[in-house]
């Protein structure tokens, strides 16, 4: 037993532990709020996290299925308690905003036509600077008709 | 009769403005040395301009072994392992190495003692020690002066700060004062005062813009220390040592700016103007944020004790109020009031009382010179009242 934790030591397994606290609290967190929506299984989740002081802002594009429903998530720190969440047309204006639900927004949305969309998330409010937050875009089992 | 009587009261109100107007302030006389006092040491022009070019010098050095400490320091920081918040190296003439054992012991004590665990900003500490054979084509290192780089100059989670410590301590760490060993506790406390805005970042994350431009703005002078004990007239500053029977206390009163002045008189315009000076609507930030800080004993300050202030407020308020305020969007004046439930120079003029004993301020006229100015002022109602009534037609 001795050995293989000096082996893990060495090769550097427990690296997948690196990372403070908080970061483990919202990727624990976005994993099982993913399982909760029930994922489909055809399609990968995209996810992102990052930390944000209060009113900062991040965003990123990904590309929308058409046809496909999906959930926009995200979830942050013990320390935060607002988050905004907003889904972004091609051309850049808003289709959708989340800021109701303070730190666990969720988005619904099913494209009409493939294309590149973009996801924000605003820091509303974080009492401890920073807070980690992870956005996952989960496709959804279809719905059945 | 009625006439005269009003001539008298205009003469009076006169002398009273003139007085106001003319005489000096409190301690403003000569302090009238004596002969006997040695004189301060005070360097020729040209040794002055020398020092402040070393000065300048050392400022510049320390920046940019803190730039590259940044490269070096990523590393050891990817490499530590999950909760650990405080990561320590030593530097002595430009050759890193593991801190010597003392010295690592001594700062996580201090990071203990200031109720540091795992934090979200991590303190990377280069405990830098003046080098064993001095090097003649550059300033002498010297202990009191600390360069911090602020979070999101490197990574979002990580502040670096570099301690010099001089070279009693580096004789002491190397060993060379075998016998005369210096206290451990001394240590602890020089090591802790070090991390200054790294603690603060460590205890309570990254400040909102407008704490944090605030801060910047004035060199962070009110969070140098995050914990300096309980507060009480011990004298650790200049004037908090001066003692009002020697004409060298209000040399010290007037050495610091009129805000300050003003505060140790407990006005409260005065300590509002000294805490909030560098605050603004727009602050701005810079990139790379370096704060170098002189930790000198005697340097000129804005505000008596600045360098705990915060750290008292954070006490004062707890820490979840004092959170609201670091982290607060509002401007300074209206968070910081906020927090401490009081406007921000009535809380301070209390706070100041703490370590100084309010002063008196306004003109302050010699006994002697009273005494004559009355003398002669009656003489001369005097001499005018028996003229007048004198010459009046009956």
């Amino acid at each position: 037993m001795r050995i293989i934790l000096v082996l893990l030591a060495v090769t550097g397994i427990p690296r997948v532990l690196i990372g403070q606290r908080w970061e483990r609290q919202v990727q624990e967190r976005v994993q099982r709020t993913i399982a909760a929506v029930g994922p489909s299984p055809r399609l990968p989740v995209v996810r992102r996290s990052g930390m944000l002081n209060t009113d900062e802002a991040a965003s990123f594009q990904t590309t929308l299925a058409q046809h496909t429903p999906y959930a926009i998530i995200a979830v942050c720190d013990d320390d935060c308690s607002r988050l905004q969440l907003t889904l972004l047309s091609p051309s850049g204006s808003d289709i959708a905003k989340e800021r109701n639900s303070e730190s666990l927004p969720i988005l619904h949305f099913t494209a009409a036509t493939s294309a590149v969309y973009g996801i924000r998330v605003v820091m509303e409010a974080c009492r401890w600077n920073p807070c980690w937050y992870a956005i996952a875009v989960v496709p959804l089992r279809k719905i059945p008709s | 009769m009625a006439s005269l009587k009003r001539w008298v009261l205009v003469g009076l109100v006169g002398c009273l403005a003139l007085a106001l107007a003319y005489l000096p302030p409190r301690g403003a006389t000569s302090s009238g040395r004596s002969v006997f006092a040695p004189q301060s040491p005070r360097g020729t022009p040209a040794r002055q301009r020398a020092q402040a070019v070393a000065d300048e010098w050392r400022g510049a050095d320390a920046s940019l072994r803190l730039l590259r400490a940044r490269r070096q320091l990523q590393q050891l920081v990817r490499q530590a392992s999950a909760g650990t918040s405080l990561i320590v190296v030593s530097e002595s003439g430009d050759v890193w190495a593991a801190a010597p054992p003392i010295a690592d012991s001594a700062i996580h004590v201090a990071w203990r003692r200031l109720g540091l665990g795992e934090t979200k900003v991590r303190v990377a500490v280069v405990i830098q020690q003046a080098a064993q054979s001095q090097r003649h084509d550059r300033p002498a290192a010297e202990g009191g002066l600390a360069v911090y780089l602020a979070p999101d100059s490197t990574d979002r989670t990580t502040c670096i700060a570099v301690v010099s410590l001089g070279s009693y301590w580096s004789r002491a760490l190397a060993g060379d004062l075998r016998g005369r060993l210096p206290l451990f506790e001394a240590l602890v406390q020089t090591l802790k005062a070090g991390l200054g805005p790294c603690a603060f970042y460590a205890a309570y994350g990254t400040p909102g813009k407008s704490v944090r431009g605030w801060l910047v703005s004035r060199g962070w002078d009110l969070a140098l220390t995050l914990d300096a004990g309980a507060r009480g007239r011990q004298g650790n500053s200049l004037i908090g040592m001066a003692d009002p029977r020697y004409p060298w206390y209000w040399e010290a009163i007037y050495s610091v700016p009129p805000t300050a002045v003003a505060c140790l008189a407990s006005r409260p315009d005065g300590c509002r103007a000294a805490v909030l000076a560098g605050a603004s609507d727009d602050p701005t930030i810079p990139i790379p944020d370096i704060v170098r800080i002189d930790r000198h004993w005697g340097r000129v300050t804005r505000l008596v004790e600045d360098q705990r202030f915060l750290g008292d407020v954070a006490r004062a308020v707890g820490r979840d109020r004092f959170l609201s305020f670091w982290t607060s969007a509002l401007p300074v004046d209206t968070a910081l009031a906020a927090a401490l439930k009081r406007p921000v120079g009535e809380w301070t003029v209390d706070w100041q009382r703490d370590f100084v004993r309010p002063i008196r301020l306004g003109p302050a006229p010699p006994l002697g010179g009273v005494a004559i100015a009355l003398a002669i002022a009656v003489l001369a109602i005097v001499v005018v009242t028996g003229t007048a009534s004198r010459r009046q037609i009956r």
